[in-house]
C-alpha cells in the first residue's frame, strides 16, 4: 500500500517540476500535499498528516492569492502562448530532469535497506522514560514540548520572523484597510448558510485537538491551523475587511514570549530534562496542556495575520 | 466464524466501491464540465455513503461507529455544497 | 478484511484516474472537481486504515480531513469567480478579448 503511495507520489512531483502554467501548478501541488499528508499517515505518525492535511489548504489558498496577477495576461496582437507550436524534441527535453531526478530514487528505493545493527538507543530511551519523566500518553508530544522544547520554540520563532517581514518589507505601508470595506469575493446565500452550520465544528474540533494534544494524535499547531481555518470561513461569511491585525500581532508576540518564559522556567523545575523528579508529578500534564494551548494561540494568530495582511493588503 | 452484520457491511462497502468505480468511469467518458460534475454528486455523495455505512455497520454500536456517523453528516452536508459553488462559478465565468 | 484492502487499492486506483481528469480537463473547474474527488478518497482511505488497525483516534485525522479539505476548494471557486466576472467587464469596456491562463 505505501509503495504505491510512495510511487504516486514521486510520479506527482515529476509532472510538477516541468509545468510553466500559473493556476495548474497549485492545483497539482494540492493534491501533492494531499497525497504526502496520506504518506505521512500510513507510515505511521498521523500528527504530522494532521499538520499537513490543515496547512495544505492554507498554502494553496495564499499561492492564489500571491500569484493571482502572473494568471492574467492581456492580449496585444499576439496569440494565446498556450497553443503556441512547439517542436517534438523541446517538449520532450522539458521532462528530461525529472526523469533523472526519478532514476536515482528508485535505485534508493531498490537498493538500501537499513542494516540490523542501527543503533535504537535514544528511541528505547524515550519510549521507556517519556511517561515518567513528563506525562502524558502520546510520546510525540512528550518529546516536542519536552525533550526537545527549544527547537519547538525556535520553529514558532520562524513564523514570528514570517509576519515581521511580511509586514516590513511590503511596499504598502498602511498596516489595516478601513472597516467594514467590502471584500474580494463572489457572495453566495447557501454558501454563506452552510458554512454558517460549519464553521463552529471546525472551531471546536480545533479548540478539541489543542486540549487534547497529550493524549490523542493533535497538538498546538494542529489545533492552532484549524482554529484559523475557522477565521477563512467567518471571512468568507461576512465578506469584509475587519481584523484588528495589529491587535493581533502585539497578542502573538506576547504568547510567544510567554511560551519562552514558561520554558525557560521548566528547566528550574526539572521538566524538559532527563531528571525524574517526583514531587512534580502532577503539575506535569497541566504543563503539557498549558504549552498546547500557547502555542495553539500563538499559530492561530500567525495564520490569520498571515491570511488577512495577504488578502487585504497584499494582493491591491 | 464471521458474523452477519460482518457480512453486511462488507456487501454494502463493496456496494459503495462499485457505485465509485461505475460513477468514476462516467466521470471520464464525459467531456464536459455540466455533465461530469452531475455524474460526481454520484460518486462522492451515493458511493461514499454507502461505503461508510458499511463501515457502521460492520463496527456495530461502538464509539468508532460514532465518529464515522459524525463524518458521513459532515461530508453530506458539504459535497452537495462543494458540487453547487463549482457549476454556480462556472456558469458564473460563462463556461 | 479483505474486502477493506480491496477497497483501499480501489481507492488508490481512482485516485490515478481523477489524476488523469486533473491534467487533462479542459477548464479550471475540472480540475477543481477533480481535487474534491481525490480529497474524499483520501478521506475514505483513512477511515478504511483506522477500521483495519481498530483504533478510533486515527479517525480524529479524516475529520480534519473533511473539515479543513472543503475551504480550499471553495475559496478559489469564489474568488474565480468575481475575477472573471470583472474580466468579462473590463472586455465590454475594451471591446476585445481577454485570453486567461488556466
Amino acid at each position: 500500500m505505501i509503495y504505491a503511495i510512495l510511487v504516486l507520489w514521486i510520479f506527482l512531483a515529476a509532472i510538477i517540476i516541468p509545468e510553466r502554467r500559473g493556476i495548474r501548478i497549485i492545483i497539482y501541488f494540492a493534491i501533492f500535499s494531499l497525497v504526502t499528508a496520506l504518506s505521512f499517515f500510513l507510515l505511521g505518525s498521523p500528527d504530522v498528516a494532521m499538520a499537513e492535511a490543515a496547512i495544505s489548504t492554507f498554502s494553496t489558498i495564499f499561492f492564489v492569492i500571491c500569484f493571482e496577477k502572473h494568471f492574467r495576461l492581456k492580449a496585444d496582437g499576439e496569440g494565446d502562448p498556450e497553443k503556441k507550436e512547439v517542436s517534438k524534441a523541446a517538449a520532450a527535453k522539458k521532462y528530461v530532469l525529472p526523469l533523472l531526478l526519478i532514476v536515482p530514487l528508485f535505485a534508493l528505493f531498490i537498493f538500501f535497506r537499513p542494516g540490523p545493527e542501527v543503533s535504537t538507543y535514544l528511541k528505547d530511551l524515550y519510549i521507556t522514560r517519556f511517561a515518567q519523566d513528563v506525562g502524558g500518553v502520546n510520546a510525540v508530544t512528550s518529546i516536542y514540548l519536552a525533550y526537545r522544547v527549544y527547537d519547538t520554540l525556535f520553529e514558532a520563532l520562524v513564523l514570528v520572523i514570517a509576519i515581521v517581514a511580511v509586514s516590513h518589507m511590503s511596499a504598502f505601508k498602511e498596516m489595516t484597510v478601513p472597516d467594514g470595506e467590502h471584500s474580494d469575493i463572489e457572495r453566495d446565500g447557501l454558501a454563506v448558510f452552510t458554512i454558517r452550520i460549519i464553521a463552529p465544528i471546525l472551531l471546536l474540533f480545533g479548540v478539541y485537538l489543542v486540549m487534547n494534544g497529550h493524549i490523542s494524535p493533535g497538538g498546538g499547531f494542529q489545533g492552532g491551523v484549524a482554529v484559523a481555518a475557522f477565521f477563512i470561513c467567518r471571512y468568507m461569511i461576512y465578506n469584509i475587511y475587519d481584523m484588528p491585525v495589529k491587535k493581533i500581532i502585539r497578542l502573538e508576540e506576547v504568547l510567544f514570549m510567554t511560551a519562552v518564559a514558561i520554558a525557560v522556567f521548566g528547566v528550574f523545575l526539572g521538566a524538559g530534562t532527563f531528571v525524574p523528579l517526583e514531587y512534580l508529578r502532577l503539575y506535569q500534564e497541566s504543563y503539557l496542556i498549558l504549552m498546547n494551548i500557547l502555542i495553539g494561540l500563538k499559530v492561530a494568530c500567525a495564520c490569520i495575520v498571515l491570511f488577512y495582511r495577504f488578502v487585504a493588503i497584499e494582493r491591491r | 466464524m464471521a458474523s452477519i452484520l460482518e457480512i453486511a457491511g462488507s456487501v454494502l462497502i463493496a456496494a459503495g466501491a462499485i457505485l465509485m468505480v461505475l460513477g468514476t468511469f462516467g466521470l471520464l467518458k464525459f467531456k464536459r464540465f455540466y455533465p461530469r460534475i452531475l455524474i460526481s454528486s454520484k460518486i462522492d455523495t451515493v458511493g461514499m455513503l454507502t461505503l461508510l455505512l458499511g463501515l457502521v455497520v460492520r463496527h456495530g454500536f461502538s464509539f468508532f461507529s460514532a465518529k464515522i456517523v459524525l463524518i458521513i453528516v459532515i461530508l453530506l452536508i458539504l459535497n452537495p455544497l462543494v458540487a453547487h459553488i463549482l457549476s454556480r462559478s462556472a456558469y458564473m465565468s460563462g463556461e | 478484511m479483505a474486502v477493506l484492502w480491496g477497497t483501499m487499492w480501489c481507492m488508490v486506483a481512482l485516485s490515478v484516474l481523477y489524476l488523469l481528469v486533473v491534467v487533462k480537463g479542459p477548464s479550471i473547474w475540472d480540475r477543481l472537481l477533480a481535487i474534491n474527488l481525490i480529497a474524499v478518497k483520501v478521506t475514505i482511505i483513512i477511515i478504511l486504515f483506522a477500521s483495519i488497525y481498530e483504533s478510533a483516534f486515527l479517525l480524529d485525522a479524516a475529520i480534519i480531513y473533511t473539515l479543513s479539505g472543503f475551504i480550499g476548494t471553495i475559496f478559489i471557486a469564489l474568488f474565480f469567480s468575481k475575477k472573471e466576472k470583472k474580466q468579462k467587464q473590463d472586455e465590454k469596456k475594451e471591446g476585445k478579448s481577454i485570453w486567461r491562463v488556466y
